[in-house]
């Protein structure tokens, strides 16, 4: 038995406190956060509901791994082996076997029932007020507003992305798709997250009780730049969503000939507007129609129109705002942050540093395929936004042009 | 070949079921005696082999046939399974499947019997059979293509191949084996009870024919 | 009496009486039993054992290096240690490495030593394609990892989802190489669980009934089932992508029509009895060695035996709780949601049963016994997460986060490692005939736990603070305020990912020491209680002088211990030692002892798949001269017979040892 005799003693109950002591800590420091995409903090029905359901279960599994190392604790202070004789060779118990399987059993099923009740309750679209089609294409997200009596009623279908704007207190249904690999749309605060699978519409309950900004990300590994695909649902009051709703069926507003920003409609024309639709935009041979389908592998691109409504871009990887105004639009409280979004982006709030290295070389900023050489297996188109070589003066003149879509 | 001659039967005794079958008990001398297997379950090492694998391939054939069940009706471009599907030369086809497993059965029959002559002619038709069967979806194969349904015309020519195809490379994998146990046998080289190879062809044999059973019943017989 | 204890590499036996050789000239059979020949063509299950486990640890710190490389990148924001394309094949090479070229060749490797030697039998069922088994694991490992320097590896993680996987969105070859290793590494796990299982049905000792093989051998029988019916599954899927990417069918392109969800459910109905395949084998580890430390049988054995054939059966009703966000409908959730709480019960009723077997026992805290205790607590966290999951509303924000990255974690390497590095430690001296430093083991086992609790510890906070998986940056915008957020856990994991592979590193230091400077180990050196405890260290060639004949559970114990007690009073009494037994063994032993022959066949048949293989990607002309290869190969395999024939030996020379395996006498 020499190997034995190398065997040190270890201080078991200064290990067993230490053990303790580090997981309550973690567990109290854990619950200091408020990370944006934070799942035990719901602020909607749906993902109440989901909290309601998941700590108790948590707790209950919580209680029951105390008890388990507490035994294991125990066992190891208590029977170490001290030169006591040979212990009770005991076969088994069959009674506490069978009782301490049928106590997991009915702890299971008292799980079960309220599972399966919560779970109905979130597929329920029989109560829908409000309908959103969301597209998930590499690497952002595309969000379509159908013509409909909902949403306060909506006349006219439009499109945006990036961000989905609803109003508060109002049970949207989701329905989402994907124009490319399999994306999952997931917004923590507001439910759990459902898969966007191409050539398959799925549906997801989404409400927010109160105005603010609910950070998402894609959640279904998508490639290159899944890491970069995010988006926000931006929840406003009902007064706040009409005046939204209604600035983005605005006409479009051709800027001044003259101007920079009439400069850069003819910049956004030639090198932008293949892609990237703006609405009611016009050159001298009629409306511009933009054929993404020739140059994208998935078929679209981010409509523009109404891109300084919303503060971030690029799939929502970069912001559109300077940090100090997206503090102010991010902290605001419910009651201002409907004013605050309204603002939109203004030139002294853009974030014209990332804005102006995105429009330098997007594949710089964000992994994509866009590079010649890449693109054999998708017949030359590209999966994301090419380097456009334009130079400085143009991209002024693109800024310039962009800060009025809104 | 490993059937001792009757000097060493009494010098021996093995390792546990070792894959030369028949051997004798554990840790004592015993005469060799043919076809028992002296297994905890009784039945040879090589037999119960041959069932799990045929078990395994169940789920290689039921993954496949899923895929095909969920891709039948997916025609996008070319012919549907109702347009294409001749039924009557693929009973026969089938028929001829289901003959073979007869003339199998005859063979094994034989083995047991020591009539090497019969064993050997039964193998051999039952190989001729198979390669008829094969020459037959070759056939169907190829009037298919010539109809519009290749490959990537479509799910359902995909998942209708690639379950086909599989089923008829088994089908060519046993031909092969059973004309190569028919070579085996001229020249004497069979490792292992020569009844008992047979019977496992055999079971291999069966378990494709089955199969094709459940795919003609599925695949063809069963509208989509 | 002492033992004569068989040194590592020669064999002590009068030399064969042999005619002169009339075979093949330089391709007749090998049947050294010296030098590098004695291991390439081995047919013996305890040198392919021993070959499966090496290959395994070294496809570990593979699995580990890059996992270190992935902490890296995420140490800090936005890291730049790998770019984003790189990223995504770390981890799915990372994943892939760890599941199906460490832990299950691992389990199998462990299994085809030990299964053998605790039934009572001299080999396994079918020894040439047990070799066949190993070289073919080689082979597909090799193939995997060739993508690295062909253009980079697979980058559609270990999953592999559609359509993320087809051609246009993955141009490169390193898919390809992956779905042929993989395929190559299924194929010898087939054939490992057609032999285990038939080895365990056909093959015990006299006496060894079901209900008194050991628990390893038991949870390796239901490991094997459930490889033998899980592999076919996934070789359709793979095919089927093989297929597309290759020959451009239409089973995953959208645009013909085709559904995602098929590739996902023909993976997940693998995937799901894969991590109980993970798994099980530990379980069985664990279940030897605490008894033996605690100095008291297991408690409730046929509770721990039914609740892993259970668990082996409920496997395969559960494997949609990997898709519970993927669009299936609530009726489907609901049905899959209920049938994974189930399976918690048969896993939790091992936990009650090693906490009891420990309960009341004589207590020895040796590393073996460290790493089973520490299989106990850690998976018990992993389960309980994994309860957490099993409800599906909740699961729908806890899948595919951190959170999950953590549970699977706890369970595999909480679970299936810790198992194993308890099973190195308690069967090292059964092996290679020394104990690892116990010294340099608690430091092993130390680091390797506390490192392993920071690594994936912090992974549950970051996981539910809404981390997601798979992504090859996090930034400070999504990471929260404060110091203990996001940032400040990913960089925790990190060290602790460090401190883990230093954990690691003192194994290998451990084994090179004890192979250099430790001692012989004596024969039983922790009263151990099952079959193979009853053979020298390291077992002889045929493992068992004379086939015992076995009367109980814990055979060994038995024949060391009896109670003498009376009535209800028990006393243990001692009535052998190990030497003893073994003396009388060697005294009764059987004359002559045929053994299966070494062989080419396996290794050629094994070659010829990574040439079939290499043809898929880069012309079938090659395919077809793989194909040729491997005819040949089965036929020269079946011609052959399972032990050499006398004209395969040389004839001795005089006075020298024969340098041959000795086969018959």
């Amino acid at each position: 038995m020499s190997a034995l005799a190398t065997v040190t003693s270890v201080p078991a109950r200064r290990r067993a406190i230490a053990l303790i002591g580090t997981v309550c800590a973690l567990v109290m420091t854990a619950c200091a956060e408020d990370a944006p995409q934070d799942t035990w903090q719901p602020e909607g029905p749906n993902a109440q509901k989901i909290h309601n359901l998941q700590w108790p279960v948590f707790a209950v599994a919580g209680l029951v791994g105390v008890i388990v190392f507490a035994a294991i604790i125990y066992e190891v202070v208590k029977f170490k082996d001290r030169g006591q004789p040979i212990p009770k060779q005991t076969h088994g118990k069959p009674a506490l076997e069978i009782g301490l399987t049928i106590v997991p059993a009915l702890i299971l099923i008292g799980v079960a029932v309220p599972t399966v009740g919560t779970l109905l309750a979130l597929a329920e679209t029989d109560d829908t007020e409000c309908s959103v089609n969301v597209y998930g294409q590499q690497w952002w997200w595309a969000v379509e507003y159908p013509q409909q009596d909902g949403c306060g009623g909506i006349s006219e279908e439009f499109v945006t992305s990036g961000q989905m704007v609803i109003p508060t207190g109002t049970k949207v249904l989701i329905s989402g798709t994907s124009n490319d690999v399999i994306h999952s749309w997931w917004v923590p605060a507001l439910n759990g997250k459902r898969d966007m699978v191409p050539g398959r519409v799925h549906t997801l309950r989404t409400e927010a009780d109160d105005p603010g900004i609910y950070a998402g990300q894609c959640t279904e590994f998508c490639g290159l730049s899944h890491a970069n695909m995010k988006m926000e649902i931006v929840a406003l009051a009902p007064d706040d969503f009409e005046a939204w709703k209604a600035n983005q069926l605005e006409d479009y507003k051709s800027p001044e000939e003259a101007s920079l920003a009439g400069q850069g409609e003819a910049v956004f024309i030639q090198q932008c507007s293949r892609c990237h639709t703006v609405n009611g935009l016009e050159d001298a041979n009629g409306p511009i129609v933009s054929d993404p389908e020739q140059y994208v592998y998935s078929g679209v691109a981010p409509n523009l129109t109404n891109l300084m409504t919303r503060n971030t871009f690029a799939g929502a990887m970069f912001d559109l705002l300077t940090d100090q105004c997206r503090d102010r639009v991010w902290g605001a409280s419910p009651e201002e942050f409907g004013d605050r979004y309204l603002e939109a982006v203004t030139p002294e709030c853009l974030n014209e540093v990332e804005l102006r290295e995105w429009l330098r070389s997007a594949p710089s900023k964000k992994p994509m395929y866009t590079d010649a050489s890449e693109l054999g297996a998708t017949d030359g188109r590209t999966r994301g936004m090419p380097n456009l070589a334009l130079n400085e003066e143009q991209i002024d003149q693109l800024i310039a042009y962009l800060l009025e879509r809104k | 070949m490993t059937d001792l001659e009757p000097g060493q039967a009494a010098a021996v005794s093995t390792a546990h079921g070792v894959d030369d079958v028949g051997e004798t008990t554990v840790g004592e001398v015993h005469h060799h005696m043919h076809g028992v297997s002296d297994t905890s379950t009784g039945l040879s090492n090589n037999k119960l082999g041959m069932w799990l694998f045929l078990g395994s391939e169940c789920l290689l054939f039921g993954g496949l046939i899923s895929t095909y069940m969920l891709y039948r009706g997916r025609v996008t471009r070319g012919p549907g399974p109702d347009q294409i599907y001749d039924i009557p030369f693929t009973s026969v086809s089938s028929f001829v499947l289901l003959m073979s497993s007869l003339t199998m059965v005859l063979a094994v029959a034989s083995a047991n019997r020591r009539d090497v002559r019969n064993t050997k002619l039964w193998l051999t038709v039952t190989a001729l059979l198979g390669a008829t069967f094969v020459g037959g979806q070759v056939y169907e194969f190829t009037t298919f293509y010539r109809e519009g349904l290749g490959y990537t015309t479509s799910l359902f020519s995909s998942s209708f191949y690639t379950l086909t195809g599989f089923h008829g490379v088994h089908v060519t994998v046993g031909i092969i084996m059973l004309l190569a146990l028919v070579g085996m046998i001229s020249r004497d080289r069979v490792t292992g009870e020569r009844s008992e190879v047979v019977e496992l062809v055999g079971l291999y044999w069966h378990f494709v024919d089955i199969v094709w059973i459940v795919i003609f019943t599925l695949v063809y017989l069963i509208p989509a | 009496m002492a033992i004569i204890e068989r040194p590592a590499d020669t064999v002590t036996s009068p030399p064969p009486l042999v005619t002169p050789s009339t075979a093949y000239g330089s391709f007749r059979r090998p049947v050294q039993a010296e030098g590098w020949r004695s291991w390439v063509f081995t047919v013996d299950h305890k040198r392919l054992g021993i070959m499966y486990g090496t290959t395994a640890v070294f496809f570990f710190v593979v699995g580990g290096v890059e996992a270190l490389m992935i902490r890296a990148q995420l140490a800090g924001p936005e890291g730049t240690v790998l770019s984003s394309d790189v990223y995504s094949q770390m981890f799915t090479m990372h994943a892939t490495t760890m599941i199906f070229l460490f832990a299950v060749p691992m389990a199998t490797g462990l299994a085809n030593y030990l299964v053998p030697l605790q039934i009572g039998a001299r080999d396994v069922a079918f020894p040439r394609l047990n070799a066949f088994g190993y070289w073919a694991f080689l082979a597909g490992g090799i193939v995997l990892n060739l993508a690295w320097f062909l253009g980079g590896a697979a980058d559609g993680g270990w999953f592999m989802y559609a359509p993320n996987s087809s051609v246009p969105f993955s141009p490169s070859n390193g898919i390809d190489f992956w779905i042929l290793g993989i395929q190559i590494t299924g194929i010898a796990s087939l054939t490992s669980a057609i032999n285990l299982i038939t080895t365990v049905l056909n093959m015990r000792a006299p006496g060894m009934k079901f209900m008194r093989m050991p628990v390893f051998t038991w949870m390796v029988t239901v490991t094997q089932s459930l490889l033998l019916f899980a592999i076919p599954v996934i070789t359709v899927a793979l095919f089927l992508l093989m297929f597309q990417r290759t020959f451009d069918a239409t089973f995953f392109s959208v645009e013909a029509g085709a559904d995602p969800l098929l590739w996902q459910h023909l993976f997940w109905i693998f995937g799901h009895p894969e991590v109980y395949i993970l798994v099980l084998p530990s379980f069985g580890i664990v279940s030897e060695v605490l008894p033996v430390f605690s100095r008291k049988p297991l408690f409730g054995y046929p509770f721990v035996v039914f609740s892993g054939i259970a668990i082996g059966f409920m496997g395969w009703g559960v494997w949609a709780h990997h898709m519970f966000a993927s669009g299936l409908g609530p009726l489907s959730v609901a049905v899959f949601s209920i049938s994974t709480m189930t399976i918690a019960v048969p896993t939790g009723v091992k936990i009650v049963n090693w906490t009891m077997t420990m309960w009341g026992g004589k207590l020895r805290f040796s590393t073996a016994m460290l790493f089973a205790m520490g299989l106990v607590v850690q998976f018990t966290i992993g389960g309980l997460s994994g309860v957490t999951h099993a409800v599906a509303p909740s699961d729908t924000q806890q899948t595919d986060t951190y959170y999950i990255v953590a549970h699977f974690h706890y369970v595999l390497f909480g679970g299936a490692v810790l198992g194993f590095f308890a099973g190195f430690y308690y069967w090292w001296p059964k092996i290679f005939g020394k104990c690892l430093n116990e010294r340099l083991g608690k430091w092993n086992f130390w680091l390797m736990t506390i490192g392993m609790n920071m690594t994936f510890g912090p992974m549950h906070i970051t996981g539910l603070q809404g981390q997601p998986r798979r992504t090859y940056q996090w930034t400070p915008e999504r990471a929260g305020e404060g110091f203990f957020n996001i940032g400040f856990w990913n960089l925790v994991s990190s060290i602790g990912s460090f401190v883990l592979a230093v954990g690691v590193l003192l194994f290998l230091i451990n084994v090179i020491h004890t192979h250099r400077k430790e001692p012989p180990a004596p024969l039983d050196p922790w009263d151990a209680r099952a079959l193979e405890w009853m053979t020298t260290n390291p077992p002889k060639e045929h493992n068992f002088d004379t086939v015992p004949t076995v009367t109980a559970l814990d055979e060994f114990f038995h024949r060391k211990y009896q109670d003498v007690g009376e009535g209800d009073a028990h006393d243990l009494q001692r009535i052998a030692t190990a030497e003893e037994i073994l003396a009388e063994q060697e005294a009764k032993a059987d004359e002559h002892i045929h053994l299966p022959s070494p062989s080419y066949w396996p290794l050629l048949l094994a070659l010829s798949l990574p040439v079939i293989a290499l043809g898929v990607i880069y012309g079938l002309v090659v395919s077809v001269v793989g194909g040729m290869l491997a005819i040949f190969a089965i036929f020269g395999w079946a011609l052959e017979p399972a032990t050499a024939d006398d004209s395969e030996f040389d004839p001795p020379v005089d006075d020298e040892p024969s340098t041959e395996l000795v086969t018959s006498d």
